[in-house]
């Protein structure tokens, strides 16, 4: 008799914690696909910033009177002068009015007076002075300008805040169901367990003591759901990067960089997505014991 | 050891249950407690295990006035009185044995601390054979006697039964009266709320007369 397990003081079979084991598993599902549009869009953002960076752009309009090809080469020869500057080239004018067909279409541009576009790659260690640099490209052509691209970083940087902001609040909102529906679970517990609870107070138990006994049913079944969410949310990223749909080729590719991305820590995405039962599990016990202590104190 | 003073009580704003009940218990006493049906025993009862609150006048036990105690401080005295409940209030989903063991597994003991003691008190109710049974498939005397040991497992002070052999047959009424003999002989203090006048016979004690929500001793 020593050596056999006393069975719970609260019955294993509660048919609200089936119920919250299923919905908290969705929940689970749910943030991991949140963490995971969340690790997709930083990176992206990242890439495209760093290639951003990497270049910078010097436009050399027609000018009355001036020879433009004359003024391409001046620029050309000033960039490779100047300290910073790790390379320049003119992409042509047949590349540059390419870049306009899609505003313009293909119709009547050699009528046009195409800028030429220059493309300048920058040492990112050590980038130039682009102030005087801008005054630099004046001197030699008066219809030279340079675009650091300096505000796309910021549109982007913008985006990258909103997606990143709105990644944050589907989090915060899964949480927010989260507890509101391990509250109402809590309740069920307590109430289908009243005859339980009232004998237990009765035969000199303390509320932390039936506390911890209730406590014991949220943990299983926090884990559980959560680990059922984020099986399921591999298994979502799994088929999504190997499907090879046609129609989803960019939510494929996002799906397989998702957890291999040269250069990133291959842990990341693994560590984010099983920190997601961890905390779902944290959140349902803190919560349920919050509400059956607030509860059993208002019993007899 | 336990003294009501002038103790009434009411649901709500509906009439009185109880109107100025007072009596004293000394240490090591048996009582027997009577009335006819709706006389307020089980109200009483329910008052003197502290799950309910008096109305009015105070309620001492073990030399503390509990009659307003703290919700926190009424688990060190519910340690100290054992219950047996008319409806026996077992755990169904729990067997003989765990819910015999209750009142210990509360107190932080584990199952090699009490599974001797456990094993020996459903040996000398009759249970030892259903010791892995659930209530669902026990008899009603069977109940009675496991609702029995989990009130006593703890060796409390105060036991308070209601109605304790209303579902058992006379053979086994006597032996019950005579288990709470034997345990008031070992020191614990006994009140039996009873409608049945033949246990008078069997134990000599004074009687509590209940009716109409008044105390009169016999």
């Amino acid at each position: 008799m020593a050596d056999r397990k006393p069975g719970p003081v609260i019955p294993r079979e509660a048919a609200s914690l089936r119920t919250m084991t299923a919905t908290m598993a969705v929940m689970c599902y749910l943030a991991c696909l949140a963490i995971g549009a969340l690790i997709l869009i930083n990176r992206a953002v990242d890439n495209w910033a760093r290639g951003l960076s990497q270049e910078v752009t010097v436009q050399v309009r027609e000018i009355e009177a001036r020879d433009i090809d004359a003024d391409v080469s001046a620029v050309i020869s000033l960039l490779k002068e100047t300290p910073g500057v790790t390379g320049a080239e003119d992409i042509g004018r047949e590349a540059a009015e390419k870049l306009l067909e899609p505003w313009l279409g293909s119709e009547g541009l050699d009528a046009l007076p195409v800028p030429r576009i220059i493309r300048v790659a920058v040492d990112q260690a050590r980038p130039p002075d682009f102030e005087s640099l801008a005054a630099d490209l004046k001197q030699v052509s008066p219809g030279a300008s340079l675009d650091t691209h300096r505000r796309w970083e910021d549109e982007l940087t913008r985006m990258a805040g909103t997606l990143t902001a709105l990644s944050v609040l589907i989090l915060l909102l899964i949480s927010g169901s989260a507890v509101a529906m391990v509250i109402f679970a809590t309740r069920a517990v307590l109430d289908a367990n009243r005859q339980t609870v009232d004998v237990l107070h009765l035969v000199g138990a303390e509320d932390a003591y039936i506390a911890r006994a209730i406590n014991r049913r949220f943990l299983a079944t926090g884990l559980w759901s959560g680990g059922l969410g984020v099986l399921l949310a591999l298994l979502t990223f799994f088929i999504l990067g190997n499907a090879g749909l046609p129609q989803a080729d960019g939510l494929a590719s996002a799906s397989r960089s998702l957890f291999y991305v040269p250069g990133a820590s291959v842990w990341l995405v693994p560590l984010a997505l099983l920190s997601v039962p961890v905390v779902g599990t944290m959140l349902a016990l803190v919560t349920s014991r919050i509400t059956l202590l607030r509860m059993l104190r208002t019993l007899p | 050891m336990l003294e009501l003073q002038n103790v009434g009580f009411r649901y709500g704003r509906g009439q009185d249950i109880l109107r100025e009940v007072s009596f004293r218990l000394q240490r090591g006493a048996f009582s027997f407690l009577t009335g006819p049906s709706g006389a307020g025993k089980t109200t009483l009862l329910r008052l003197l295990f502290l799950a309910l609150r008096p109305t009015s006048g105070r309620i001492h036990l073990f030399g503390e006035d509990v009659t307003r105690l703290p919700r926190t401080a009424l688990p060190p005295v519910r340690r100290r009185v054992g219950v047996v409940f008319q409806e026996f209030r077992l755990l169904d989903h729990l067997t003989t044995f765990d819910n015999v063991a209750l009142p210990l597994r509360v107190q932080g003991q584990g199952p090699a601390d009490y599974s001797r003691d456990v094993m020996d008190l459903l040996d000398w109710v009759g249970l030892k054979k259903q010791a892995h049974a659930y209530p669902p498939v026990l008899s009603g005397g069977e109940k009675q006697r496991a609702a029995i040991a989990r009130a006593v497992i703890a060796k409390p002070e105060l036991l308070l039964a209601d109605e304790p052999t209303g579902n058992v047959d006379p053979v086994l009424a006597r032996r019950l009266i005579h288990l709470f003999a034997e345990l008031n002989r070992l020191g614990t203090t006994v009140l039996l709320a009873t409608h049945d006048q033949g246990l008078f016979k069997q134990v000599r004690a004074p009687v509590l007369h209940l009716q109409d929500g008044t105390l009169r001793t016999l």
